[in-house]
């Protein structure tokens, strides 16, 4: 075990030379991810609270003059503005105004005879400031019309509460940290595969076709050092990379997802909850578990790593021959997003789905111990399997000498 | 002390136009022994086996029939004990480029199993041997063909080798690191190593090797000091026995 240390040893101090590579794996992500969220979140919210402060351009075609003062009591909300000559889909389009309404030419006299008045309402459901236009008219609608109805209502000398045969009150029955729960374990197997396989793919493929390409895997084939020692040196390194680069990322990431919930949850209750959810989620046993089934999955992808890496000839066939393992373990992820796959029960005997699958039960505080033991076990079993495979291939003078 | 016996190695070859494997025996029946303090050169054209008997020898390569030892450890049953009493020195061996020759030599020297001290020590005296002294702390990035060339043999050389195995050792130096290389294969002889040198450089050969032997299309050929080769070849240089072997060939 001494070589093998020592060859995983050789790699982190090449790695250690290489200061580009070093940040590019270890700082950028410190930086990359709350960068961005914090200009998704400052972006985001400015925009919001410029719609918010700015009051909806209308355009209004209400001959009998039904609306104008709806529009007038909402006080800040919109403005009347002339209709735009030519199409006026084509002015919501190009955002010259938010809305358009055209109300029944006959509105006051339908109104006055307690029949229903017709009103066409224009807006862009692809614009922000179109769909808010259109909310606020809405409640300022609603509220309108309550007046009328009650007006109707006392009118004829009904009960206010005629037109309200039922007051419902709804309650959240469900635990919103639960919903969190099954949210984040959903993602986080598919997050923690992309990342452990994306970021120990190239240092992977420079510690195995690298060494061929460059005439180094001789000279350490040369020494005294057994084969197995050499094979699991370097394997121990690209799996430990992979689990250091994804846990890396992740923790820069949920601390910057984590920030920009605490920063609008002054004002968004939501997100508050949803911040606190997590964090009581996030156990230490649910992390630990967690931990110990990403070892042998991270293990399992750090061989299948080794392996395209040794049986290449260079390292361009080794990225060519590597890369497409980026988009089955993104099939797999989207697999294990997908909902309801709980309920099958074939799934927790599949390699690798079952890993997902485990954690995402952790994480919605249903954790079955059997299924987990199930996946941790074949996991095991599958990484050992292909540990045995790699070291069977290294003694293998075709692969060695593949040049 | 090298024993070679009887030694056999084939490989398969995929023909890319008919997509047929093909099977090319490399080295077919090599028998030879090169004694402690003896520089035995091996000769032959490119293909003739002369990389692959080397590789046997460094215990890189599996011989399919046959044996090897080195100083009596057979390098099939004992590959790592034989891989620690070899010193192989190839032209196909690259250097980790971002270290320095002081931290390539510790390194390897803890992959032999040198002691951290000792390995500073020996490989300090053999970059001054070879005058690369003022370069052990300078990254190898931005070094000649040359200078890589002496690191890899001080590296070769680090564990103190019983046996010495140099395959085209000057294949692309200069006159001068040329000779410092074969100042050093004659200073390995004078310590009573096993030095096996491979080269296409006659002048070489005549300048230092004891015996030689030819390979020819996985044979060896001849397998005496070179004035004897000479003589029962009848012929005034070893390019000619080539020459000869590939007539004999065509013929």
């Amino acid at each position: 075990m001494n070589g093998a240390l020592l060859i995983m040893k050789k790699e982190y101090m090449e790695l250690s030379k290489d200061r580009r590579t070093l940040f590019f794996t270890f700082v950028m992500p410190l930086i990359l991810y709350p960068l961005i969220f914090l200009m998704m979140g400052r972006l985001g919210s400015s925009d919001a609270a410029s719609r918010a402060g700015r009051p909806s351009r209308v355009c209004v075609a209400d001959p009998s003059g039904v609306f104008a003062p709806v529009l007038r009591d909402a006080q800040g909300d919109f403005t009347v503005v002339p209709r735009p000559p030519g199409d006026v889909r084509q002015a919501i389009r190009d955002q010259k105004l938010e809305l358009s309404l055209e109300v029944d030419p006959a509105g006051a006299e339908k109104l006055a005879r307690n029949e229903s008045l017709d009103v066409r309402v224009l807006y862009d459901n692809s614009d922000e400031s179109s769909k808010l236009a259109l909310d606020r008219f809405k409640n300022q609608l609603r509220r309108q019309e309550n007046l009328w109805v009650q007006a109707r209502l006392k009118a004829l000398g009904a009960s206010p509460q005629l037109a309200l045969p039922v007051k419902l009150e709804t309650v959240e029955a469900g635990d919103m940290s639960l919903f969190l729960g099954k949210l984040v374990g959903s993602f986080l197997p598919y997050l923690l595969m992309i990342m452990m396989y994306a970021g120990a793919m190239q240092h992977g493929i420079y510690a195995t076709a690298g060494e061929k390409e460059r005439g180094t895997l001789l000279s350490l084939l040369a020494t005294s050092l057994p084969r197995t020692q050499i094979i699991i040196g370097k394997l121990l390194y690209i799996f430990s990379i992979g689990i250091l680069s994804a846990l890396i990322n992740l923790l820069s990431m949920a601390f910057s997802v984590g920030r920009l919930m605490a920063s609008t949850g002054a004002a968004d209750a939501p997100a508050q909850a949803a911040v606190t959810g997590v964090a009581a989620l996030a156990t230490p046993a649910a992390l630990g578990l967690t931990f110990l089934l990403m070892v042998p999955l991270g293990l399992f992808f750090a061989n299948f790593i080794l392996l395209g890496g040794i049986q290449a000839r260079n390292t361009l066939e080794a990225s060519t021959a590597l890369t497409p393992g980026i988009f089955v373990v993104v099939l797999l992820g989207v697999f294990s997003m997908a909902p309801g796959i709980e309920k099958m029960t074939w799934l927790p005997y599949v390699p690798v789905l079952n890993v997902s699958l485990a954690i995402r039960k952790l994480f919605s505080q249903q954790g079955n111990g059997f299924e987990y033991l199930v996946a941790l076990v074949m996991t095991v079993v599958l990484a050992g399997l292909m540990t045995w495979i790699s070291t069977r291939m290294l003694n293998r003078e075709s692969a060695i000498f593949r040049v | 002390m090298i024993t070679l016996t009887d030694l056999h190695k084939a490989f398969l070859v995929k023909d890319k136009r008919t997509r047929a494997k093909r099977r090319i025996e490399a080295v077919r029946g090599i028998t030879l022994e090169v004694r402690p303090g003896e520089i035995y050169g091996l000769l032959g054209p490119n293909g003739a086996g002369k990389s692959t008997t080397l590789r046997m020898i460094a215990g890189l390569m599996r011989p399919d029939r046959g044996r090897i030892e080195v100083c009596g450890v057979d390098t099939v049953r004992r590959p790592e004990q034989a891989r620690a009493l070899v010193g192989y020195l190839s032209t196909d061996l690259g250097v980790y480029s971002r270290f320095t020759p002081r931290e390539l030599l510790k390194l390897f020297g803890e992959f032999q199993g040198v002691e951290a001290r000792v390995a500073e020590r020996r490989g300090m005296r053999l970059l001054e041997d070879l005058g690369l002294a003022d370069f052990a702390d300078v990254r190898m990035e931005g070094f000649s063909g040359g200078q890589k060339q002496k690191v890899s043999i001080a590296r070769a050389l680090l564990h103190d080798p019983k046996v010495v195995i140099f395959d085209e050792p000057t294949t692309g130096l200069d006159v001068l690191t040329a000779k410092t290389v074969l100042d050093l294969l004659r200073v390995m002889k004078a310590e009573g190593r096993s030095v096996v040198v491979s080269t296409h450089v006659m002048p070489m050969v005549e300048a230092i090797c004891d015996r030689v032997g030819i390979i020819f299309d996985g044979v060896l050929h001849g397998d005496a000091p070179p004035h004897e080769i000479l003589a029962r070849w009848q012929v005034a240089t070893l390019d000619e026995v080539f020459f000869r072997l590939a007539e004999g060939e065509r013929a």
